[in-house]
């Protein structure tokens, strides 16, 4: 009878161990990451990188997906391990906000500047129109005189 | 309308100025590696088995530097022979100091485990300490005096190989020597 008992233990263990180790509904995914985590030693992002240290922290990111952790939890532990340099895009929030706005409010300004310059331009345009053109010269005055007289 | 074309004049070259210091800046802080004779850059890593270590906290012993890392092929090459000459040169005051570069402190942990290493191991998960001694790989092994100065050959490759075990102990024998 334990001899039984014990037979079912080990099968139920066996059968039960891989599909405990493996989490039934992964809360985000290796391809999903791997484009986000920066390889330490190539300065290239995961997916395109085989260098062996890669490879180990992708071991790491899969191990950690199969104990349904989520990628925030994963992306903090890697920080926590290899700095926030591990990171492809740097996060939303402190002073690594700056990377993310910055580059917004220069398109804004640059926008503005060249909005600016184009309406004084403009300005400058419309103001030539009305003054029409410039008056001439007594001497240029008098030559045209003499070039419309021979024209007559 | 003078002023405010000149204001934007101004922060458009303080603009300028400021990118080209911040270049200039960036170009001559590199960190340039150490040379043999000259100060050990000093630093402060978490160890792996707790709490922090300043280099300069063994100021006055030699010191054993070996840059590693688990997924590194000839680290674990060597990694049986650094405990064997940890072993052999630890009753003379010489320190090891394994750090573990670029690495998941969980590998680490495994690695050191499996090659049975004693000695005392740093983490430079952010490869800064590395930077600063001008890593060019790993394993690469640093020796320094007890005055802090890098003495010996800097060993680019695993202590195993004929090359670099004679460098090896050259480099404990000179910080042992100072």
């Amino acid at each position: 009878m334990i001899l039984r008992f014990a037979a079912v233990v080990v099968a139920a263990l066996v059968v039960a161990g891989p599909a405990a180790a493996t989490c039934a509904h992964p809360k985000t995914s290796l391809s999903y990451l791997e484009g986000q985590i920066m390889c330490p030693t190539c300065h290239t992002t995961l997916d395109q990188s085989d260098a062996p240290a890669a490879q180990r922290i992708k071991v790491f990111i899969q191990h950690r997906i199969d104990q349904c952790a989520s990628a925030d939890q994963i992306r903090a532990e890697l920080v926590t391990n290899f700095g926030a340099g591990i990171l492809a895009a740097p996060t939303h929030k402190g002073f690594d906000l700056l990377a993310w706005w910055l580059p917004i409010v220069g398109v804004i300004a640059g926008a503005g500047v060249l909005a600016v310059g184009v309406w004084r331009w403009s300005r400058t345009r419309d103001g030539d129109a009305d003054r029409g053109p410039p008056d001439l010269d007594a001497a240029d005055e008098q030559r045209l005189d003499e070039l419309l007289a021979k024209l007559d | 309308m003078r002023v405010a074309k000149l204001t934007g004049q101004a922060v458009a070259l303080a603009a300028v100025a400021g990118l080209l210091g911040l270049l200039v800046w960036r170009l001559t802080h590199r960190p340039k590696p150490p040379t043999i004779g000259g100060p050990a850059p000093n630093f402060v890593a978490k160890s792996l088995d707790g709490g922090s270590f300043s280099l300069a906290s063994v100021r006055g012993k030699p010191v054993v530097i070996n840059f590693w890392a688990s997924w590194c092929g000839p680290c674990k090459t060597e990694a049986a022979e650094l405990e064997k000459q940890w072993q052999r040169f630890r009753g003379k005051g010489v320190v090891f100091l394994g750090i573990d570069y670029n690495d998941p402190t969980g590998d680490a942990r495994r690695f050191l485990a499996h090659h049975g290493v004693t000695y005392r191991t740093l983490l430079d998960g952010s490869g800064s300490i590395g930077d600063r001694y001008g890593l060019t790989g790993v394993p690469e092994t640093y020796f320094v005096d007890r005055n802090g100065r890098i003495v010996g050959e800097h060993i680019l490759g695993p202590i195993t190989t004929p090359r670099w075990s004679d460098a090896f102990a050259r480099g404990v024998q000179a910080a042992l020597d100072s």
